[in-house]
């Protein structure tokens, strides 16, 4: 399945982008848009204004995946909770670990050439997060 | 000079529920937005502020208000430094604070301190990196704001090594 969604990727689509190979559609490929306008006609947008898959209510697009596709994985409940604090700001959760990641794929993106770097790269970050987490999560 | 791009919301939300109106009234001040009037907002125009400020507009939509975002550009190169200004100056009230409380939890070290002092250090400078990241124009004293916070955290260290093994500091 083609996924699509905006250019200049942050934590909440990178998140996704993990999740969706990690645990909805590993075979599936992705295209980045500048405008929603130029998104492949048969692409599933996800992260961008009035689709399924994005911000709706106080959930950020990570948190709506989970919903939307039913993953009722504890560990992927936790990295929920520190996507939405990075990419909302509003401390809802108080996860210290969102300052951190905040910055780590703020600063990812200024030396990665592309959404396709840096996706590549951040889903190392999210493996290592899942394998932390599941050692700490009950 | 090349003038700086700004990014302009216009909203209207229900007076009741207040909730929502609370909520958008709150991301908007974390963001660090200038309100220019009732219901109008301006940031500079950057890749953060833009995303933060679309989801706004959702968020205020799902909320049965309006919102409109624009790109915008003041008309005069003098506008837009007051504007500049504006924003800078609303940085340093705070800045300003975050020194006036550094040299505070200085001042309680040198008169022998207490074990809440590293606490309340972690949460200015927690409170310090939020607001350097929306000091959008690097205001001056955010220099100075970090050097007080250093040197207060230098102080809390040494009477932390001081009152259990003795730690020889490094400097």
């Amino acid at each position: 399945m083609l996924w699509a969604t905006r250019e200049g990727c942050h934590v909440d689509r990178t998140g996704c982008i993990w999740l969706i190979k990690r645990f909805i559609d590993p075979e599936g490929t992705f295209s980045f848009f500048a405008d929603p306008g130029e998104a492949p006609e048969e692409a599933e947008l996800f992260d961008v204004a009035g689709a399924r898959l994005s911000h709706h209510g106080e959930d950020c697009s990570f948190e709506t995946f989970l919903k939307e596709y039913s993953l009722k994985d504890p560990v992927l409940e936790e990295i929920a909770e520190i996507i939405h604090d990075a990419d909302l700001m509003d401390e809802k959760y108080g996860r210290p670990e969102s300052e951190g990641l905040d910055v780590i794929i703020r600063g990812m993106q200024l030396v990665l050439p592309d959404d396709y770097a840096l996706t590549r790269a951040a889903d190392s970050i999210f493996d290592g997060l899942y394998a932390y987490l599941s050692r700490e999560v009950p | 000079m090349n003038r700086q791009r700004w990014l302009i919301l216009i909203y209207r939300l229900p007076r009741e529920p207040s909730g929502p109106r609370v909520a958008v009234w709150r991301k908007l001040k974390a963001l660090g937005a200038l309100y220019l009037q009732d219901g109008v907002v301006a940031l500079p125009g950057e890749a953060v502020t833009r995303e933060q400020l679309e989801w706004l507009q959702v968020q205020i939509r799902e909320a049965q208000g309006e919102a409109t975002l624009w790109k915008a550009q003041p008309n005069t190169a003098g506008e837009n430094t007051a504007l500049v200004a504006t924003f800078q100056s609303s940085r340093e009230e705070a800045y300003r604070a975050l020194i006036a409380q550094a040299e505070r939890i200085q001042r309680k070290v040198a008169l022998g301190g207490s074990n809440a002092l590293p606490e309340e250090l972690s949460k200015l400078e927690r409170e310090f990196r939020l607001e350097r990241r929306r000091d959008y124009f690097r205001s001056p004293l955010r220099k100075e704001a970090a050097a007080a916070l250093k040197a207060a955290r230098r102080a809390v260290r040494q009477t932390d090594s001081t009152d259990g093994i003795s730690v020889r500091s490094s400097g």
